[in-house]
């Protein structure tokens, strides 16, 4: 155990010592806050539109019930959120292991007592726990909202969960394309185009059999995420999930095996 | 000979592409390079692969089908699991409102469907409202009674028009060649349509017309249209009884509603009433304080003490600008079916009522029974016209402390019927401003239920959802991201810029 936590300590040294990792959060949190205060403003702006007597078809200081800050400024958010971390976890996750191949000190890795499970799963924890800081810097702004709009913080938890999953697929995804890749910028190009193809499959519904589409719409990462964002936890979706990270270990690992075996 | 195998995916994944972009035109040209050249890059590549692993010792081979092999274990627990999982139907409410978790009246709804319900989701693919309303629907379609589809509105034109759908997210329940329309499903429009579905044999209830009585075609905000419109969902059928010119209960009765008469109702109608009930008849009467109609005296008869004042509650404070306590918050009840589910969590709330108390019972195998209550310290305030116009109520030196009632219910065994009468002390509580508030609804419907003999009826409704409409001023949005919506990201920035810095510097 000892050695995998030395391992885990050593890939959270490396990440925070570089600046890209502080980029990518400070990239996390402005882009979080330009899109919630955003969103903020422009329902204030509805709100003040529809609360004067220059609207017609309403009464004055009669709003729509769809204007709300549930449906106007909280799912919005966490849903551009989801899609933001599709654009920033391969930064993440590209120099992972392919910059360790790039430099040579993969095969100094390979010496040590660490095992490929070990390695694999020292890197995974180290780049899951980047995640999950991630999320922990965008969760400032919805937990304002949240006292705000009477959400409840029992649904802004379910909606960070599914963001944390959601992270850890993507983190994935990105891990297998590094483990399978010398160059970090081939890492994050694969890596971005298996997340894209893989996150929404209903645009496929317009030109496939309705029996594919049924068949090949479970795939899809959005629909996933969207039940959370609701603030539902289903099993289904846990394991779905849960199956990314399983499978995407699986991966890396062959591909660090291969990598050894060559 | 490795670059094959990015090709060969490629050129398969754009042929299989284009042979469902144009199904109808068949596969071109394009098409079949694309899957002829794709497979053979496939197979060179796959050729290529095995070569290649006859160089390396037996066991890397070994080692390296093992860790193949674990691959596939890994895909297949996944998907086992997430179908599991799936099917499990496990899932956590965790919305503020359990937007999610149906009620009582939602799930009697669905057991009482006599054929399953189909329900139809059509939608705009691009609307992103409509995936509240398919997760609404699946935890409809968990009860097993309900069939899900989803049905894309331009595909569908057709069907569309059949069912008078006109914009996305409306759900069609279909049973049998009856159907209901909801746009913008929520649980309480899709509990509606699924009563107005598998509606059972009508109750005749006759509304009494004539002396003043609340307007049940009224929408606005005193008047009773909800209430008219929440007896017909649940399968009473309302007619008009105009007491100016009647002088028997229809026979075919199967209650009498009075809300709020007003002025005096003629001796014969009372007379006509007092007949009816030693028939075994049904009386609802929702009484304002500060009214005499002549029906009071004739409840009396049966037991009911219906004084004319109005209830004080201390406990409610003031509610809707009114003084404080003239509209009780009602949170205790007694044991029975007419209040149900009914506690300390889920009140009720009257407005300038008076008390309805069982004070005699006409024979002693008759049942009288006071089921709702203010607060154990409220009072009796006389000056009833002071009141209702907005004035403190006075409280008299010897004013009784008590838990006052404002419901009261009835049984009397008359031969081989058995008359009920139901008496709340209020009507304001029905209006439409009032109905759905907390559980006023659930306490007029399941007390008339009750009267009725529909005990099976009885239940919780879904409510409506509130929405947070709170506005925060332009300048508090601005004050928010310059104090702490740039902050983060400054100092995550800063970080960068150090670590930079060092690595410059050495």
């Amino acid at each position: 155990m000892r050695p995998w936590l030395a391992l885990l300590r050593k890939e959270l040294a490396v990440a925070f010592g570089s600046p890209m990792a502080w980029l990518t959060l400070a990239g996390v949190g402005l882009v979080t806050a330009l899109i919630f205060f955003d969103h903020l403003r422009i329902y204030n702006q509805i709100l003040f539109l529809y609360a004067t007597t220059t609207m017609g078809g309403f009464e004055t200081d009669t709003v729509p019930t769809y204007v709300n800050l549930r449906d106007q400024v909280f799912l919005p958010v966490m849903e551009t959120l989801a899609l933001t971390l599709v654009g920033l976890v391969p930064l993440v996750t590209m120099r992972v292991f392919a910059e360790e191949r790039s430099r040579g000190t993969d095969e100094l890795l390979a010496t040590t007592l660490l095992t490929p499970t070990q390695i694999v799963a020292g890197k995974f924890a180290a780049t899951y726990l980047l995640v999950a800081l991630m999320l922990a810097l965008s969760f400032i702004y919805p937990a304002s909202s949240v006292v705000r709009a009477g959400l409840g913080m029992p649904h802004l938890m379910v909606v960070y969960l599914g963001l944390f999953a959601l992270g850890i697929a993507l983190a994935s995804i990105g891990l297998v394309c590094s483990a399978f890749s010398t160059h970090q910028l081939v890492a994050a190009v694969s890596a971005y185009a298996v997340a894209f193809v893989l996150y929404d499959f209903r645009w496929t519904a317009q030109f496939l059999p309705d029996t594919v589409a049924a068949w090949i719409d479970p795939l899809s990462l959005h629909p996933r995420f969207g039940s959370f964002a609701e603030g539902m936890v289903r099993g289904g979706d846990l394991l779905y999930f849960a199956g990314y990270v399983l499978v995407g270990f699986a991966l890396a690992r062959f591909a660090l095996i291969q990598a050894r075996v060559r | 000979m490795r670059g094959l195998l990015p090709v060969g995916t490629v050129a398969l994944i754009f042929g299989v592409g284009s042979f469902y972009t144009a199904p109808s035109a068949g596969p071109g040209l394009f098409t079949w390079i694309n899957l002829g050249g794709g497979a053979l890059a496939l197979l060179l590549a796959a050729a290529s692969a095995l070569r290649g692993r006859s160089d390396a010792s037996p066991a890397s081979r070994r080692l390296l089908v093992r860790s193949l092999l674990w691959v596939l274990v890994a895909l297949i627990v996944a998907m086992g699991a997430e179908q599991l999982g799936r099917r499990s139907g496990w899932q956590l409410d965790a919305t503020a409102e359990r937007r999610y978790s149906l009620a009582p009246a939602t799930r009697a709804a669905l057991e009482a469907l006599p054929a399953p319900v189909e329900a139809i989701l059509f939608l705009d693919r691009l609307d992103t409202r409509a995936r509240s309303s398919r997760l609404l629907l699946q935890t409809l379609a968990g009860s097993g009674v309900v069939t899900v589809r989803e049905s894309d509105l331009d595909e569908s034109a057709d069907q569309a028009e059949r069912f008078g759908v006109v914009s996305s997210n409306t759900v069609v329940l279909v049973r049998g060649n009856r159907f209901e329309t909801v746009e913008r499903p929520t649980e309480g429009s899709l509990f509606e349509a699924l009563q107005h579905l598998g509606r059972s044999a009508e109750r005749r209830v006759y509304v009494a017309r004539g002396a003043g009585e609340g307007d049940l075609v009224r929408s606005d905000d005193v008047g009773y249209s909800g209430l008219a419109a929440a007896l017909q969902t649940e399968s009473y059928s309302l007619h008009d009884w105009v007491t100016a010119a009647a002088s028997e209960v229809p026979a075919d009765a199967d209650a009498v509603l009075f809300v709020a008469p007003r002025r005096g109702l003629r001796q014969p109608v009372l007379a006509a009433l007092e007949r009816y009930l030693q028939g075994g008849g049904r009386l609802v009467a929702l009484l304002e304080p500060g009214t005499h109609t002549g029906l009071e005296e004739l409840l009396e008869r049966w037991g009911f003490g219906l004084a004319d004042a109005v209830v004080v509650d201390p406990a409610s404070g003031p509610v809707e600008g009114d003084p404080a306590g003239v509209n009780p918050i009602v949170f205790s009840y007694a044991e029975h079916p007419a209040v149900a589910g009914l506690n300390a969590s889920r009140m009720t709330f009257f407005l300038r009522a008076r008390p309805v108390d069982g004070v005699r019972k006409p024979r002693p195998e008759d049942d009288l029974r006071t089921l709702a209550f203010a607060s154990r310290r409220s009072w009796l305030a006389p000056n009833v016209e002071a009141v209702q116009r907005g004035l403190a109520p006075e409280r008299p030196e010897d004013a009784e402390e008590n838990y006052w009632p404002l419901l009261a219910v009835g049984r009397y065994p008359r031969g081989d019927r058995e008359a009920r009468i139901a008496v709340f002390g209020d009507s304001d509580f029905a209006s439409n401003r009032y109905l759905r508030a907390v559980y006023n609804l659930d306490l007029l419907m399941n007390t008339l239920h009750w009267v009725t003999e529909r005990e099976p009826a009885i239940t919780l409704r879904p409510k409506a959802l509130t929405v947070d409409q709170f506005p925060l001023t332009v300048q508090d949005s601005l004050s928010m991201f310059y104090g702490v919506g740039l902050v983060v990201p400054e100092l995550c920035l800063i970080a960068a810029a150090l670590l930079w810095a060092r690595r410059r510097i050495g």
